[in-house]
C-alpha cells in the first residue's frame, strides 16, 4: 500500500445517508475523501433486501419524508438513479366503518371526513394551516445550520425567530408557546372529535419515537416533523425501495471521486494534543487525515472511539445521559397477490396507510409498551411499495411493509416465543382491513428493535441516534457541549442524525457538517 | 438479641451509682462546703463508649459524628468550645487561643484533623483517570509524594482541590477538605477505576511547629527528621503502622499523621506524652484557622464556593483567580476544563483571591474590603495573627484594587460596654504567604529549636 492509500484530506466514518452525504461534499470541494463503514453493505437503515427470492423491499425505513431539493441537486441524486415511484405519498387512516379518512384539505377527502364529524371537516383545513404556520415559525430553526456556541448569534436568532412568530400574528406566538411543550393528544382532544382521525394525527406524530401520544413535547414532535416534511413535500416513495437512494448516494460519493471501504470496522479516531489525526480501524490499518467525520452515535464515536480521556468529564456525562428509545418493529410480507383492502379505490392502494382507531387505543398501546409488553391492537404504518414500484416483486404479486408501533426493545419475560405472538397480531389487525392478507403471505421477516441494533447499530434499536425530544433537539443535539457538529476535538466533527437537525433521512446533518467543516478548514 | 444491648448501654449512660452511706441519711446536718473529691472525680468520669463511632450505622444515621479521638481531645479541653468541621465535632479551642498561637509558633501543636475528606483511588487507569481530573501534571509524582492538586469542571471553574498522595503503582489517595465523590465517580466513566470514601476508617493528626520534627522522633518515628517537604513514609510505632507526611497548612516545619481509626488515641496519647517535654500541647480548629490564613492557604467553601456549589455562575472561580495558576498545566495532557482554561487565562481574571492585612491591634470583625470609591473586595476569612501583630483577611478582590496605586482599608466597630467606636483601618494587600517560614523546607528538618 502506497503512502497516498494511507493519507487523505478527510475520512468520514458510516456510510449511512448522512456520511455519504458528507463524504459527497467534502469530495465535490475538492478533497481526497476516504468513507469507511462497518457494515458490508452501504446506507445504514436505508436499504432494500429480499424478504425471500424475488420479493424486495425496503428493509427497514420504508418512506422518505425530508430530503432538500438542494442536497439532491448538489449531488446530482437524479442522474445517479435517484427515481420516485410516488411523490408526496397521500396518507389515509383506516377506517372500519370502511369511511377511510385521508389526511388532506382537499374536498373530496373532506367529504368523507364529514361523514364522521362535520365539525371535524371544518375544523380539518384550520387545523392543518395552524400546523402550517407552526412549522413555519420553526421550520427554519430547524433548517438552518445552528449557531455557534456563542450566546450573541443565538440571540439574534432567537430575535428572528421571534420576529417571524410575530408576523404571524401575536395569536399563533401566544398558541405555539402554550402548544409547544404540551401534548399531541391534548392539542387534537382540542380540535376535533373523530377518535380515528385524532388517532392517525396522533400516531404520525409520535411513530418511531418512544413517546406516548399524552407525552409532554409531543405537540413539538409534530410540528417538527411538518417542519422537516414541508422540505420536500414529502413522503415519497423511493424506486426499488430506500436501498435505491442509498444506491444513488453512493454512486453520487463515487463519482466524486470518494473512496469507499466498507466492512472496515473503526477501532478510534487518532488524537494528538487535542487534534484528530486519523482513524485506526479493527484490523489495524491506520488512515491518517487532518478531519474526520463521523455519522456514528455520537456516543459511540466519543466514548467508542475518541475515548473519555480526551474530553472534559462533564461532557462525557452528558454523552452517557444520551437517550435512545426503541419501540419500533419492522414486518416485511411477500405476498403471491394483491390483498383486497374493503372500501378503498383501486388508486388508493399506493398510499400509505395509518391504523390506529383512536387515541385512546393508541395510549393503550403506549402503556402496554412503557411495561415491557405490547398490545393486541398495535398502532401500524403500512404500504405496499410494489403497488407504484412493480419491480419490487415477481409480476402480479407484491410486498408489503409495515412499522409496527410501541414494539419495546426489551420484552417481560424475553422475546423468545413471542415474536409469533407479534406477528400474529399485526396480521390479525391488518385482516380486519384486507380479510384475504393472511392467504396472501408467502413469506415474511419481522425486525425487533434488537434487530435493527444488531444489523444498523441503532443503540437500543432507537432511529435517530437520540430521542427526537424537546431536551434533545437544536442547541442540545446530541448534548449541550456537542451543538453545532464540531466537537472540542479540532477536526472532529459529528454528521449523524445525532446531530441537528437530527433524523428522520433528510441528510441535514451529513450536509451542514462538512460544510461546516470546509469552512473551518479553510481557517485553520 | 436487642435485650442485652440494650441493657447494656442503658446502664453505661447511667453515671456510677453514688456511693449510698448510712451517714448521708443519718446526719442531714453536714455542712454543705464539704465536697468528698474522689467522689466528684468519679461522676465526672466520661465513658468513651459515648462518643465511639458505630461503623455499623450508616454514615447518614448520625447528624453530629465524633472522630476516633474525640474523647482524647476532649479531655485536653479547658473550654469545652466545640464547632462542626465537615459535620464532626472538633474542638474549636482547647485553652486559649493566645497560649495554643504560642505552642505552635515556639514548639509544636497537635491538631485532630480526621474530619478531612479522604479518598482512595486505585485501580488500573488511576493514574490515567487522576490525570484527566486535576489541571496539574502528575508525571513526576512517585511513590511516597504528594502534591497539591486542584480540580475544575468543563467551564474551567474550580471543584475543589486537596492534596494528592501516591500510595502505589496505581493507588492513589486524595485529600480534600469538601466531599467530591459525586463529581469523582461521573469523572470516573469510561475509566478502570475503584474510587472510595475512606474518611471514616482513616484517622489523622497533625503536628505542626518548629519542634515538630523533635516530639516525633522522641515519640520513636526514627529518621523522621531526613523526610522531605511533599513526601511520606511509612513507620512502625509500638506495632502500629503510621503513614507520616511532611505537610500541613501552619506555613512551618509540621507532620501529618495517618493511621487507622483504632490506633489513633495510641498515637495521639504517646504524642502527647512524648512531647510534653518539647511543650506540645493540643490545638483546636480555631488555631489551624490563623495559621492556614497566615500561610495563605485557601479554604474550600470558604474562601472559595466550588463550581458545583455555586447558585450564581459567575461566582464559580478559575483556578487563575484562586491563585492556583502553578497547579495548572496547559501544555500537558487532557484535563476537565483544559480548554476552557486555555480561553481564559489570557483574560483579565473578573476577581482576585488574596491576603490582606489590616493594621489594626486587636482582632476586628468586617466583611467589606473597600478603597476611595467604594467597594473593592469581601474578606471571606479574617483572623488575628499574633506573630505580624495585625489583622489577616483571605479576600476576593475586584480586579483593580490589586493595582499598587489602590488604597484599602476596612471600617469595624468595636463595642466596649455602652461605647461604640468606628475604626477606619488600613489594609494591603500580602503578596504570597503572610508567614512562611525557612524551617518548612530544611532538610534533614531541625531537632531543636535553631540549634
Amino acid at each position: 500500500m502506497s503512502l497516498s492509500d494511507r493519507h487523505f484530506d478527510a475520512i468520514v466514518i458510516g456510510a449511512g445517508h448522512n456520511g455519504l452525504i458528507a463524504a459527497s461534499y467534502l469530495a465535490k470541494a475538492g478533497r481526497r475523501v476516504l468513507l469507511l463503514e462497518a457494515s458490508t453493505r452501504l446506507g445504514g437503515a436505508l436499504t432494500t433486501a429480499e424478504v425471500s427470492p424475488d420479493y424486495r423491499v425496503s428493509t427497514a425505513a420504508h418512506l422518505l419524508d425530508a430530503l432538500p431539493r438542494r442536497i439532491e441537486k448538489d449531488l446530482k441524486l437524479a442522474r445517479h438513479g435517484l427515481r420516485y415511484a410516488k411523490r408526496t405519498v397521500q396518507t389515509i387512516a383506516l377506517d372500519h366503518d370502511l369511511n377511510h379518512i385521508t389526511l388532506s384539505s382537499k374536498r373530496s377527502d373532506l367529504d368523507i371526513l364529514r361523514r364522521h364529524s362535520p365539525a371535524d371537516a371544518a375544523a380539518y383545513p384550520r387545523f392543518a394551516a395552524r400546523m402550517k404556520s407552526y412549522a413555519g415559525v420553526l421550520g427554519p430553526l430547524l433548517q438552518d445550520m445552528l449557531p455557534a456556541g456563542a450566546p450573541e448569534p443565538l440571540s439574534r436568532r432567537l430575535r428572528r425567530l421571534i420576529w417571524r412568530a410575530e408576523r404571524l400574528g401575536s395569536e399563533t406566538l401566544e398558541d405555539l408557546m402554550r402548544q409547544l411543550p404540551g401534548s399531541i393528544g391534548d392539542m387534537l382532544d382540542d380540535a376535533f372529535e373523530t377518535p380515528l382521525l385524532k388517532g392517525a394525527l396522533a400516531l404520525d406524530a409520535v411513530i418511531g419515537t418512544g413517546e406516548g401520544p399524552y407525552s409532554a413535547g409531543t405537540a413539538l414532535n409534530a410540528i417538527t416533523r411538518k417542519g422537516l416534511r414541508s422540505i420536500s413535500n414529502g413522503p415519497h416513495i423511493v424506486e426499488g425501495g430506500l436501498g435505491g437512494f442509498t444506491d444513488a448516494l453512493s454512486a453520487a460519493a463515487a463519482s466524486f471521486g470518494v473512496i469507499i471501504r466498507a466492512a472496515t470496522d473503526v477501532k478510534r479516531i487518532l488524537i494528538v494534543d487535542g487534534m484528530v489525526r486519523g482513524v485506526e480501524t479493527q484490523s489495524g490499518d491506520v488512515y491518517e487525515a487532518p478531519l474526520v467525520l463521523s455519522s456514528a452515535h455520537p456516543r459511540e464515536t466519543m466514548l467508542g472511539m475518541v475515548g473519555a480521556k480526551y474530553l472534559d468529564a462533564g461532557l462525557v456525562k452528558q454523552l452517557t445521559e444520551i437517550v435512545d428509545t426503541g419501540a419500533t418493529a419492522k414486518l416485511n410480507l411477500s405476498l403471491d397477490g394483491l390483498p383486497t383492502i374493503q372500501g378503498l379505490s383501486p388508486q388508493e392502494y399506493g398510499a400509505r396507510f395509518l391504523i390506529t382507531p383512536s387515541l385512546a387505543s393508541l395510549d393503550g398501546a403506549y402503556a402496554a409498551f412503557k411495561h415491557g409488553g405490547f398490545a393486541t391492537d398495535l398502532p401500524l404504518e403500512m404500504t405496499i411499495p410494489s403497488v407504484t414500484d412493480a419491480p419490487l416483486a415477481p409480476p402480479g404479486q407484491h410486498v408489503m411493509s409495515i412499522v409496527i408501533q410501541y414494539v419495546p426493545y426489551q420484552a417481560t419475560g424475553g422475546w423468545e416465543g413471542s415474536r409469533d405472538r407479534l406477528v400474529d397480531h399485526v396480521i390479525e389487525t391488518l385482516s380486519e382491513f384486507a380479510p384475504d392478507l393472511r392467504d396472501r403471505i408467502v413469506a415474511g421477516e419481522l425486525m425487533l428493535p434488537q434487530d435493527f441494533e444488531r444489523k444498523f447499530g441503532l443503540v437500543n434499536g432507537g432511529w435517530y441516534h437520540g430521542d427526537m425530544r424537546l431536551d434533545q433537539l437544536l442547541t442540545s443535539r446530541p448534548a449541550p457541549g456537542l451543538a453545532r457538529f464540531s466537537t472540542p476535538l479540532r477536526g472532529l466533527y459529528l454528521c449523524g442524525a445525532g446531530s441537528h437537525p437530527g433524523g428522520g433521512i433528510c441528510g441535514l446533518p451529513g450536509e451542514y457538517a462538512a460544510r461546516l467543516a470546509l469552512s473551518e478548514g479553510v481557517r485553520a | 438479641m436487642s435485650d442485652d444491648t440494650d441493657l447494656t448501654t442503658s446502664t453505661d449512660i447511667e453515671p456510677p451509682p453514688l456511693p449510698v452511706t448510712e451517714n448521708e441519711t443519718a446526719a442531714p446536718a453536714e455542712p454543705v462546703g464539704r465536697i468528698d473529691l474522689a467522689m466528684l472525680d468519679e461522676m465526672s468520669r466520661v465513658d468513651p463508649a459515648l462518643f465511639e463511632q458505630n461503623h455499623q450505622d450508616p454514615p447518614f444515621s448520625r447528624q453530629v459524628m465524633t472522630t476516633p479521638l474525640h474523647f482524647y481531645v476532649a479531655s485536653e479541653s479547658l473550654t469545652n468550645l466545640w464547632c462542626n468541621w465537615n459535620g464532626y465535632s472538633v474542638a474549636e479551642r482547647l485553652t486559649s487561643i493566645d497560649d495554643e498561637y504560642a505552642t505552635l509558633r515556639h514548639s509544636a501543636v497537635m491538631t485532630d484533623i480526621s474530619p478531612l475528606v479522604k479518598y482512595r483511588i486505585s485501580g488500573p487507569d488511576a493514574l490515567t483517570w487522576l490525570r484527566r481530573l486535576v489541571t496539574g501534571n502528575l508525571v513526576s509524582l512517585s511513590v511516597d509524594e504528594i502534591t497539591p492538586v486542584v480540580f475544575c469542571e468543563d467551564r474551567g471553574h474550580v471543584v475543589g482541590d486537596g492534596l494528592l498522595f501516591r500510595l502505589g503503582a496505581a493507588e492513589f489517595r486524595l485529600v480534600t477538605e469538601e466531599a467530591h465523590l459525586a463529581w469523582l465517580l461521573d469523572s470516573a466513566i469510561g475509566h478502570n477505576v475503584r474510587i472510595e470514601d475512606v474518611s471514616a476508617t482513616l484517622a489523622a493528626v497533625s503536628l505542626q511547629g518548629p519542634l515538630s520534627c523533635a516530639a516525633l522522633a522522641a515519640a520513636g518515628l526514627s529518621g523522621i527528621e531526613n523526610l522531605r517537604p511533599y513526601t511520606a513514609h511509612w513507620f512502625d510505632l509500638m506495632g502500629m503502622p503510621v503513614y507520616v507526611s511532611r505537610s500541613g497548612t501552619s506555613g512551618d516545619l509540621g507532620y501529618e499523621l495517618w493511621v487507622e481509626p483504632d490506633d489513633a488515641p495510641a498515637l495521639w496519647l504517646r504524642l502527647l506524652d512524648k512531647g510534653r517535654s518539647f511543650g506540645v500541647k493540643a490545638g483546636g480548629f480555631a488555631l489551624r484557622e490563623i495559621a492556614r490564613v497566615e500561610a495563605g492557604i485557601a479554604r474550600a467553601g470558604v474562601d472559595y464556593i466550588g463550581a458545583f456549589s455555586a447558585i450564581d455562575p459567575q461566582t464559580a472561580m478559575t483556578p487563575y483567580e484562586l491563585g492556583f495558576s502553578s497547579l495548572v498545566d496547559l501544555e500537558g495532557e487532557h484535563f476537565t476544563g483544559r480548554d476552557a482554561l486555555r480561553r481564559v487565562h489570557a483574560r483579565d481574571p473578573r476577581h482576585i483571591l488574596a491576603t490582606v492585612a489590616i493594621d489594626w491591634h486587636e482582632p476586628l470583625r468586617f466583611t467589606a474590603i473597600r478603597d476611595a470609591t467604594g467597594l473593592a473586595g469581601l474578606a471571606t476569612s479574617t483572623v488575628f495573627s499574633p506573630a505580624l501583630g495585625c489583622n489577616l483577611a483571605m479576600a476576593i478582590l475586584q480586579p483593580h484594587a490589586i493595582s499598587s496605586s489602590t488604597v484599602l482599608h476596612v471600617e469595624a466597630e468595636i463595642r466596649e460596654e455602652l461605647s461604640l467606636r468606628l475604626i477606619h483601618a488600613p489594609a494591603h494587600i500580602i503578596a504570597g504567604a503572610a508567614l512562611m517560614l525557612p524551617a518548612r523546607h530544611l532538610v534533614p528538618a531541625p531537632l531543636t529549636i535553631r540549634g
